[in-house]
């Protein structure tokens, strides 16, 4: 039982990291689809196009904060359950946002071709997705304090 | 193409095309377009062209009767199964046209609907042939632009008369098209929308020409004559005419 708490903890250490650089590389593809498809019909501006399409590569960024937090000197049963929890829910977390964010930024991209006055305030729901992964990266920090070492 | 990536790529490739009747020309050429939709697979091409082909005046002009139009336009549908929304979309398209060919059949003096079932489609059969003699078909209280196109129709009003028809078509495009942004659905509602923004633009253009020649004819005979033309020959010229335009 012990080790397959251990192995959990393991688990638990890695997932943000692989959570959020599966959510980071979906996003960016999806961002940067739209950015590649938005160039072709425009004469200008390819490096705002290109530069929000890259937003989502946070979320693997988060995803190694994370693990660095939740890193012990070793991973036994007290705390393998612990890392376990934190990390794959913040994983998850990273991994959802990721996509979700690549989504509303190729749709951003899309609607400020046809409105180009509208391209900032396109971006505030890929923002406040932003905010909603720095809640999790925060508190997963916070947690990572009380973890039994 | 199945990747949604792709579709993603295509759809933000393709120039906005704004509200209608207010471009003089499209945004993208044939050319183009046709350039840009190579990506898509065979399968999705034979789709859209069957869609155009079903849909816009050029491809339905081909057909010597209704009937062969109608059949031909269940063909499609019945291809369509993959893409409800599709289907949808050209039946409605079908319906919008039958609604039209009945006013013009009534107003060219039809005194009954006939064997609707050879030159009409979709649900609203029934309703025109029971409503035959009511301006909207009985149907003023579902779709009430049918009355004013009567009565645009019944003055002459054939420019009034297309864009309300437009419109119509247009409304329904938005309403599908609310529905996708990435796939292929997106793709086929832009370019049933870029067909109809195209044709209204020829329009223009014949309107211009026939104006330019009208200003020539009068340039080169103004010192034989020394008359004007008539009225009618400075109007606007009508759209082309007929049950399925």
């Amino acid at each position: 039982m012990n080790e397959f708490v251990v192995a959990l903890g393991w688990f638990g250490l890695f997932a943000p990291v692989a959570l959020g650089a599966i959510g980071s590389a979906w996003g960016c593809a999806l961002g940067g689809s739209a950015a590649i498809g938005a160039m072709l019909d425009s004469d200008g501006g390819y490096g705002r196009f290109i530069g929000v399409s890259l937003m989502p590569s946070s979320q693997v960024i988060y995803g190694i904060v994370i693990m660095f937090s939740l890193q012990q000197q070793t991973v036994d049963a007290a705390n393998g359950a612990a890392l376990f929890g934190i990390g794959v829910l913040s994983g998850f977390t990273m991994l959802f946002t990721g996509i979700r964010q690549g989504e509303v930024l190729a749709s951003a991209i899309h609607a400020s071709k046809a409105k180009p006055e509208i391209f900032g305030i396109s971006l505030a729901p890929a923002a406040v997705l932003e905010g909603f992964s720095v809640f999790a990266l925060v508190f997963a920090l916070v947690l990572a304090g009380s973890i039994p070492s | 193409m199945s990747n949604p990536h792709q579709y993603i790529a295509l759809v933000t490739s393709l120039p906005h095309l704004g509200v209608l009747f207010t471009r003089k020309e499209v945004p993208i050429s044939q050319f183009r377009l046709k350039q840009r939709l190579g990506v898509l697979s065979p399968g999705h091409q034979k789709h859209l062209r069957e869609m155009v082909e079903v849909t816009a005046w050029a491809g339905v002009a081909k057909y010597d009767s209704d009937a062969s139009v109608i059949s031909r336009a269940r063909e499609v549908i019945a291809d369509l199964a993959e893409y409800p929304d599709l289907q949808h979309l050209v039946a409605a398209r079908m319906e919008t046209r039958t609604l039209i060919a009945a006013l013009r059949r009534r107003r060219e003096g039809q005194e009954t609907a006939g064997r609707i079932s050879e030159w009409g489609y979709g649900r609203w059969l029934a309703f025109i042939k029971d409503n035959w003699m009511d301006p909207g078909f009985g149907l003023s209280h579902f779709l009430p632009w049918i009355a004013e196109a009567d009565r645009f129709m019944r003055s002459g009003d054939h420019i009034a008369m297309e864009r309300l028809a437009l419109t119509e078509v247009m409304r329904e495009l938005d309403h599908y098209g609310n529905h996708h942004e990435f796939d292929f659905e997106a793709v086929a509602i832009y370019v049933l929308r870029w067909v109809i923004v195209e044709r209204w633009s020829r329009y223009n253009e014949a309107d211009a020409r026939e104006r330019l020649q009208v200003l020539l004819e009068d340039a080169l005979h103004a010192n034989d004559t020394h008359t004007t033309h008539p009225a009618s020959m400075s109007e606007t010229p009508l759209p082309s005419e007929g049950a399925y335009s």
